[in-house]
């Protein structure tokens, strides 16, 4: 199964010769499942495209199937980010949620990681998990700092509909005054370990962002393989149809929806998603010369208003989200879209 | 003129009036239908409720046994308690009426109500038992009580069947029989009456007519008796399954005339209609002209609506001219309108009508009563709108309408009946036993106290028996305030209400609960506060939200997420702004809610 999945995304990546890469991610479920097909995805990739200028590529593995083996494979493969589905190093936390993995795993994962040669490591952290405290917390983020983790995402647990947790709520889950101390501790903590809040989920060491996603902020094109994978290319966002089987038979035509927003939608959208970015921001320039300013007067004015009320800074160069909004950011986000 | 008769059909409601109308109009052959569609009641909303709103008129060709041709305009009628009027004001137009009685369920409120406006009308009215063919019928019980609740002989009271059409047959002989034709005479000046109006967009207002004496037709000069205003008929006609053109209308006639009417203003039910060459014909008189007697706010959502929810509502009334509005601003829900209804049930029906086939958007307040309010200055004032309510120490006595109604229930239902009406400050008067099986209740209330919910909670507590109808008796010194509703320490106008003092606080604290549940959680901190005066006597506080984030935003997720915000701010264009705070639509009617819970 796996082997002909590989030469679905290979197929499919076909579409797309001549289309030059600066970062590569292998990711979306546990890329980590993949093995010894790693080397062999990658080797194709190599012969249809250039990526000899590559600057980042990441591989997402969870810790209990991270191996030594899988490890080397990756980094020989070209590989040179690791993403670790880490939650938490409590075990009772990971317990709770289902998680298969222990925190000795996670431990060991990462520091397998470093062994194998990745310069770029980083962890996913949830808060708001049932029964974490600010002590357990503290705990889990002092592990990363003494692993010299050099990023960390952040997200709160979310119960979604229709999940296995969803059915049955347990009684501890932190409640959203909670779950707003845990991450504005986390904020804290990781500051003060010059761990700096580059993106409103995602911390990193200075010169270790996630460049690959950082393109994705910035409204950059983008291909993605895969059932349900999305793209954004030549001004176009689509996305293939959410279904494996379909998929391996004919991988090249599973494009369901597909839109071409408007200038003025597509520079909200884009404002939208800079804003994300704590640190850089959207820099005023740079949007008019992309959209033009007269065609984004309106959205500028209600910016501007925004940041009359303090819920938006604006230094006069760039627009930036503060801190202590992002948890509120959505409103503000919405206040800059159209009618 | 001798051939025609005028008549309508008047019944509690439920009794089969629809039905029976349905099924004079096969056996006459005006239409041939083999379902149980219900021919007259024309709008979505009376086949979906089951209820005829609107009183709509037919003319049938028919021939008697003996072989003499008549034409019987037959006025099919509303029988739900709101709307007496539009009951009157067909009754006016006709010389005979048939009343309908169910006769598994005898006689109830609304056929006596019925039954004394047609008495009062001078109407001849015949005694139809309908539904004779189910095995409960009892076909005595109701002549009994025809003859002792409304009083008048019931031993040649017809028996009909309006759903396998037995009886029909005889009942239209009876008709011509029993039902005088028309006074009134051809050569005499014009007079008709003008008993409802109808719109349309290439005719302009088309009156409704029933001609008294004299003969109108295409080229005659009118003049309307109220406004003076003067018109060439363009066009007369009677009342087919559509409006069918004829030659002219003579006196005894009921049909229509198309006059190149623009202005709804100018077209006034119960106006009189005469020959500007004979100027001094004296209007028709006696026709019940009934009182709205329920206000509410109307309010565009959006606002810059106003302009059409203002034709819309020209338009309606033309259609329903017991309905009155005015310009009214609102300090939370900018420029709307007061409307006055007839009913609980008329303001629903108008709201759901102007949202469904006027299309327009709009937020209704909380309905209220007509208070009388004498100041201290020694000035009476007559107040439709809690917000206008003038301050305590300007108030020296308020008085609120009151209504004396009946209430027929069966036996076992009494104690639940009475505990409901004493929770909504009812005081009984009398107590009757139309027969063995029922008991008829007459109580005062306020009439603030029953337009909310009560005929409903009637309904609910006796499963569906109990019928009620009541009249407005007039006024009564009360005990009365007025509470504002804060929010984030603004009054918002159209919240406020007027209460017994006695009831204040658990409304005041209800209601207050019920807006922390429907204002969503924003940025700040909002406290929600009721108050007399500038005493608050209910608080509480609907705490920020913490957490309103998109967490995970990559490569997959961007459209998703966009679309998500974008229905966020959907929602939040259908929200009225007030001061700061963003307060959704249904807050503005939670108020009935309130009422609901706390008897």
């Amino acid at each position: 199964m796996i082997p002909n999945y590989i030469d679905s995304l290979l197929k499919e990546a076909r579409k797309y010769l001549g289309v030059k890469f600066d970062t590569i991610y292998l990711g979306g479920g546990t890329a980590s499942l993949l093995n010894n097909n790693v080397p062999r995805l990658m080797n194709c990739l190599k012969i249809n495209f250039d990526l000899a200028s590559i600057l980042e590529a990441t591989i997402e593995a969870n810790p209990d199937s991270i191996t030594v083996n899988f490890l080397n494979m990756a980094i020989s493969s070209g590989f040179n980010r690791i993403s670790i589905g880490v939650q938490s190093f409590n075990d009772y936390e990971l317990e709770n949620v289902g998680r298969i993995h222990s925190s000795t795993q996670a431990i060991n994962a990462i520091k397998h990681a470093k062994k194998a040669g990745f310069k770029k490591i980083s962890a996913d952290l949830i808060l708001g998990l049932p029964g974490q405290t600010i002590e357990s917390l503290k705990r889990s983020i002092e592990v990363l700092i003494c692993l010299d983790v050099n990023h960390i995402s952040t997200y709160c647990l979310s119960i979604e509909e229709g999940t296995l947790l969803s059915k049955n709520i347990p009684t501890n889950l932190p409640t959203e005054e909670d779950q707003v101390k845990l991450y504005e501790y986390a904020q804290e903590m990781m500051y003060n370990n010059n761990l700096i809040q580059y993106e409103i989920s995602n911390f990193a060491k200075p010169g270790y962002e996630c460049l690959h996603n950082i393109n994705y902020w910035h409204g950059g094109e983008y291909i993605g393989l895969g059932p349900a994978a999305a793209s954004h290319l030549n001004g176009k966002r689509f996305k293939n149809k959410d279904d494996l089987f379909a998929y391996l038979t004919d991988p090249t035509g599973q494009i369901d929806e597909d839109e071409q927003l408007d200038l003025k939608r597509k520079a909200a959208e884009e404002i939208i998603l800079r804003l994300r970015l704590l640190k850089e921001g959207a820099n005023i320039k740079m949007l008019e010369e992309r959209f033009g300013y007269r065609n984004i007067k309106e959205i500028f004015t209600r910016i501007d208003k925004l940041v009359s009320i303090n819920s938006l800074t604006f230094d006069g160069v760039s627009y930036r989200l503060p801190k202590n909004k992002v948890l509120v950011s959505n409103p503000i986000l919405t206040d800059i879209l159209g009618d | 003129m001798s051939n025609i008769r005028n008549f309508c059909i008047v019944a509690h409601i439920d009794h089969g009036k629809s039905t029976l109308a349905d099924r004079i109009l096969e056996i006459t052959d005006v239409v041939h239908t083999t379902g149980n569609e219900q021919i007259l009641d024309g709008m979505d909303l009376e086949r979906e409720r089951g209820i005829t709103i609107k009183a709509s008129p037919v003319r049938i060709p028919y021939r008697s046994k003996e072989g003499k041709d008549y034409i019987l305009n037959l006025i099919d009628t509303p029988g739900h308690v709101d709307f007496n009027y539009e009951v009157s004001r067909s009754l006016k137009a006709c010389e005979g009426a048939l009343l309908l009685v169910d006769a598994t369920q005898g006689v109830e409120a609304q056929t006596i109500a019925n039954a004394y406006l047609a008495i009062d009308g001078d109407l001849e009215l015949i005694p139809v038992i309908n539904k004779i063919d189910l095995p409960n019928a009892r076909i005595d019980d109701c002549k009994l009580q025809i003859e002792d609740m409304i009083g008048i002989p019931a031993d040649d009271a017809l028996l009909v069947s309006a759903k396998d059409g037995s009886g029909v047959s005889e009942l239209l002989e009876a008709t011509i029989k029993r039902i005088p034709p028309p006074k009134g005479f051809d050569d005499e000046p014009l007079s008709c009456l003008i008993f409802d109006s109808q719109y349309d967009s290439y005719r302009g207002v088309i009156p409704h007519i029933r001609v008294f004496s004299g003969t109108i037709k295409p080229g005659d000069k009118i003049l309307f008796k109220s406004n003076q205003k003067i018109f060439q008929v363009e066009e007369v006609g009677y009342f087919g399954l559509r409006l069918t053109r004829c030659e002219k209308l003579a006196a005894g006639d009921v049909g229509y005339l198309a006059a190149i009417i623009r202005d709804v203003q100018d077209v006034n039910v119960g106006d009189t209609i005469i020959s500007p060459n004979f100027p001094d014909t004296i209007a028709i008189s006696g026709f019940r002209r009934s009182q709205p007697m329920v206000f509410c706010g109307i309010y565009p959502v959006n606002t810059n609506d106003y302009e059409k929810l203002k034709f819309a509502l020209e338009k309606f009334v033309l259609g329903d001219s017991s309905i009155v509005f005015e310009k009214e601003n609102s300090a939370a829900l900018g420029h709307g309108f007061r409307a006055g209804f007839l009913g609980m049930l008329h303001m629903d029906i108008t709201l759901e009508r102007l949202k469904r086939e006027y299309e327009q958007e709009i937020i209704a307040t909380m309905p209220t009563v007509i208070y009388k309010v004498l100041t201290t200055a020694g000035k009476e004032m007559i107040i439709d709108n809690p917000s206008k309510f003038p301050t305590i120490n300007e108030i020296d006595s308020i008085e609120e309408p009151i209504v004396k109604a009946r209430v027929i229930t069966p036996n076992d239902s009494v104690g639940p009946v009475m505990e409901l009406s004493m929770a909504k400050r009812g005081k009984m008067l009398a107590m009757e036993y139309p027969d063995e099986r029922r008991t008829s209740i007459s109580f005062e209330f306020p009439l603030a106290e029953i337009i909310t919910d009560y005929y409903d909670r009637l309904k609910s507590v006796t499963r569906g028996y109990a019928s009620m109808d009541y009249d407005l008796v007039g006024y009564k010194n009360a005990d009365l305030v007025k509470v504002d509703i804060l929010v984030n320490g603004d009054p918002v106008d159209a919240l406020s209400f007027i209460s017994e003092r006695q009831s204040t606080v658990p409304k005041s604290k209800s209601l207050v609960h019920k807006l922390l549940k429907l204002i969503p959680r924003q940025q700040f901190k909002i406290p929600l506060q009721a108050a007399i005066g500038g005493k608050i006597i209910a608080r509480e506080d609907i705490t920020p939200y913490r957490k309103d984030v998109l967490a995970k935003c990559y490569g997959g997720d961007i459209t998703r997420k966009r679309k998500l915000l974008e229905k966020q701010k959907e929602g939040k264009k259908r929200m009225k702004i007030v001061g700061s705070v963003e307060i959704p639509q249904e807050a503005f009617l939670s108020l009935l809610k309130v009422e609901e819970e706390l008897d």
